[in-house]
């Protein structure tokens, strides 16, 4: 018995191996919700090529992955800007061929040439969905709302205020906040300015929050007003809860992340990949990516988040070693 | 020969699951970082940055003392609790040990959690007060504090302190007893001098336990200690998490890892009866 399934497992190897031989197919490797069925089966049904995903967990364990199979399993991986510099380094991206990609003129003109994913005149990714990381106010108590990150240094909102507990996008924030021109390239005086602001603002603080729903959870038990926010699913979840809170990107910016797909050096079925890339950008897929998952898209305006403009885009910090140092200190200060 | 291979299966799980994966942290804590990735080359530079970094120390040192504060007061109420349920009837101390130990079974995140739903401004703790008129306003001073770290970690570690006090009580012999009763001795008396001596050591085995588990905790510290919940764990965990200075992080876990086995080696020491004279 047991040598038979044996057997019946091995034709079945056999046979799907050889479909997939044949069949045209585009392998992706990706976050959550960029391969929803809305809009991969119009894609399935249109090309006649496959969609096979596989999802990561987080930013690291995707590099890992790539960098352990030189990107052999995957043909599309769903990367932020500010990692390309890493991806270059290691040699595991391609160059996006953009004559198969005709609807990259559906692009808003914000992500018509974002200079994060181009390299030597090539541009290595195809902008897909975009965040932020900006400021979530109570309206009851900020009635005239708040139009600058200072409302989270001041002494009379001690004790409403939360922030995020992370070291890259607190020293980035600080960094605009304190108005340094780049924010991801800071002198040992910015990071000193940056690590003396932080400290500052702990006397006003009622905790640092992890996760999404870390936040979120905090806010509900204690009197927080003010939040150093995650993202725009944390307002949603927060308005959910029967909070009347305004999500907002105060006056002196803030620290937007823009995800893209880029194509594998191991990618194997072009024609596919590039069809899927083109896909992801006709007029239908972003809206609805949008409506269902929340995140901004590239290619319509996304209803309630119109501040793209006032974002800057998340790039590769000069010394992550740093950074986690400096917030260390932060945290330890008392 | 069957025990024999037993045995060396036996083994081959302790070296591969829990020597192997400890040697391999010991000697990670002497490689370095740069650019990123680790350089294999033997070096002693994590422990000088550890020692001239004075944020580290103070963390180090303020964990410590964190964690005997814990220690201490979970000796205290422990004792209490683990002496009453001994005095019930055989029952009664089933029910209790049984209802003590439960928590155990649940994830460790629940509990914290749970304890942040009874501290927090709407918490259970602070509705109580409002409505017994002791308080008008909800008090934030229960939560996002040391305090609430303190009591959290109490709450949560009862058990390992309860538990084996219970059990060195129960050990002593009722012939014991009552021949300090048969030879006239007061209730108090029998109390310290025979009770407590002969507990002693159950009570320092909890002390230790919670203890160490009090010093490595990260999570507590992160859920309820708000700005000022910045521990020795939570600096170990973000070499790790987040700065991917695997090597730094090691080295800080052997610090920890040697307090931890002076502090059990001396809890063995002094619980032995035969120093208690």
């Amino acid at each position: 018995m047991i040598r038979m399934t044996g057997h019946l497992f091995a034709i079945a190897l056999l046979l799907v191996s050889g479909t997939q031989l044949l069949a045209q197919e585009v392998r992706l490797f990706s976050f959550e919700g960029y391969a929803e069925p809305e809009w991969v089966e119009p894609f399935e049904a249109e090309t006649g090529c496959k969609v096979k995903v596989a999802y990561t967990g987080s930013v690291d364990e995707m590099f890992s992955k790539m960098a352990a199979s030189k990107g052999a399993d995957y043909d599309l991986i769903s990367i932020d800007t500010s990692i390309f510099g890493r991806y270059w380094e290691q040699d595991l991206i391609l160059p996006i061929d953009l004559t198969r990609v005709p609807n990259t003129a559906n692009l808003l003109p914000a992500f018509q040439s974002v200079a994060e994913v181009m390299s030597d005149g090539e541009t290595y990714g195809v902008p897909i969905a975009w965040g932020s990381l900006g400021l979530i106010y109570d309206k009851e108590a900020f009635p005239d709302g708040v139009d600058s990150w200072e409302a989270l240094w001041s002494p009379e909102n001690a004790g409403h205020v939360l922030a995020l507990d992370d070291a890259n996008n607190n020293v980035t924030n600080a960094a605009i906040i304190l108005g340094i021109e780049d924010p991801f390239n800071l002198s040992e005086a910015d990071f000193e300015a940056v690590k003396q602001k932080l400290i500052e603002q702990k006397q006003y603080l009622i905790s640092y929050y992890a996760g999404f729903e870390g936040g979120v959870n905090i806010w509900d038990q204690s009197e927080a007003t003010l939040m150093f926010s995650m993202g725009e699913f944390q307002a949603v979840a927060l308005a959910e809860r029967g909070y009347d809170v305004v999500y907002s990107i105060p006056s002196e910016g803030g620290i937007g992340w823009l995800d893209t797909w880029a194509m594998s050096v191991g990618v194997k079925d072009k024609d596919c990949t590039h069809k899927w890339m083109n896909h992801y950008l006709n007029e239908s897929t972003g809206p609805v990516m949008t409506e269902k998952m929340g995140y901004g898209n590239t290619t319509a305006e996304s209803p309630g988040l119109d501040y793209a403009d006032s974002l800057i885009w998340l790039r590769p910090a000069e010394d992550f070693d740093m950074r986690v140092q400096v917030w260390n200190e932060v945290k330890a200060a008392q | 020969m069957r025990g024999s291979v037993a045995g060396l299966a036996l083994w081959a799980v302790a070296v591969l699951l829990i020597l192997g994966p400890l040697a391999s942290f010991l000697v990670y804590g002497f490689f370095s970082v740069e650019a990123n990735d680790i350089v294999y080359e033997l070096t002693l530079a994590n422990f000088a940055d550890i020692a001239a970094n004075s944020s580290y120390l103070t963390t180090f040192f303020r964990t410590l003392r964190l964690a005997f504060e814990v220690a201490a007061t979970n000796l205290v109420l422990g004792y209490a609790v683990a002496y009453f349920i001994w005095l019930r009837s055989r029952l009664w101390q089933s029910i209790l040990i049984v209802g003590l130990a439960i928590p155990l079974l649940m994830s460790y995140i629940i509990k914290i959690y749970a304890m942040r739903g009874i501290l927090g401004t709407n918490g259970l703790l602070n509705r109580a007060l409002i409505m017994l008129g002791v308080t008008d306003e909800p008090l934030t001073v229960l939560l996002f504090n040391l305090t609430a770290v303190r009591t959290t970690l109490v709450v949560v570690l009862l058990p390992f302190m309860v538990l084996p006090i219970f059990v060195a009580l129960e050990r002593i012999s009722d012939t014991i007893l009552s021949a300090a009763k048969d030879l006239g001795a007061r209730e108090s008396h029998i109390f310290f001098r025979v009770v407590l001596p002969l507990s002693l050591p159950g009570a320092l085995v909890g002390a230790m336990f919670t203890f160490v588990l009090a010093t490595g905790d990260f999570l507590a510290p992160e859920l309820v200690g708000g700005i000022q919940g910045f521990t020795y764990g939570r600096l170990v965990f973000s070499q790790f998490g987040l700065a991917y200075n695997w090597p730094l992080g090691a080295a800080m876990s052997i610090i920890l890892m040697i307090v931890a086995l002076v502090v059990i080696s001396v809890a063995l020491r002094v619980g032995n009866p035969r120093y208690l004279k």
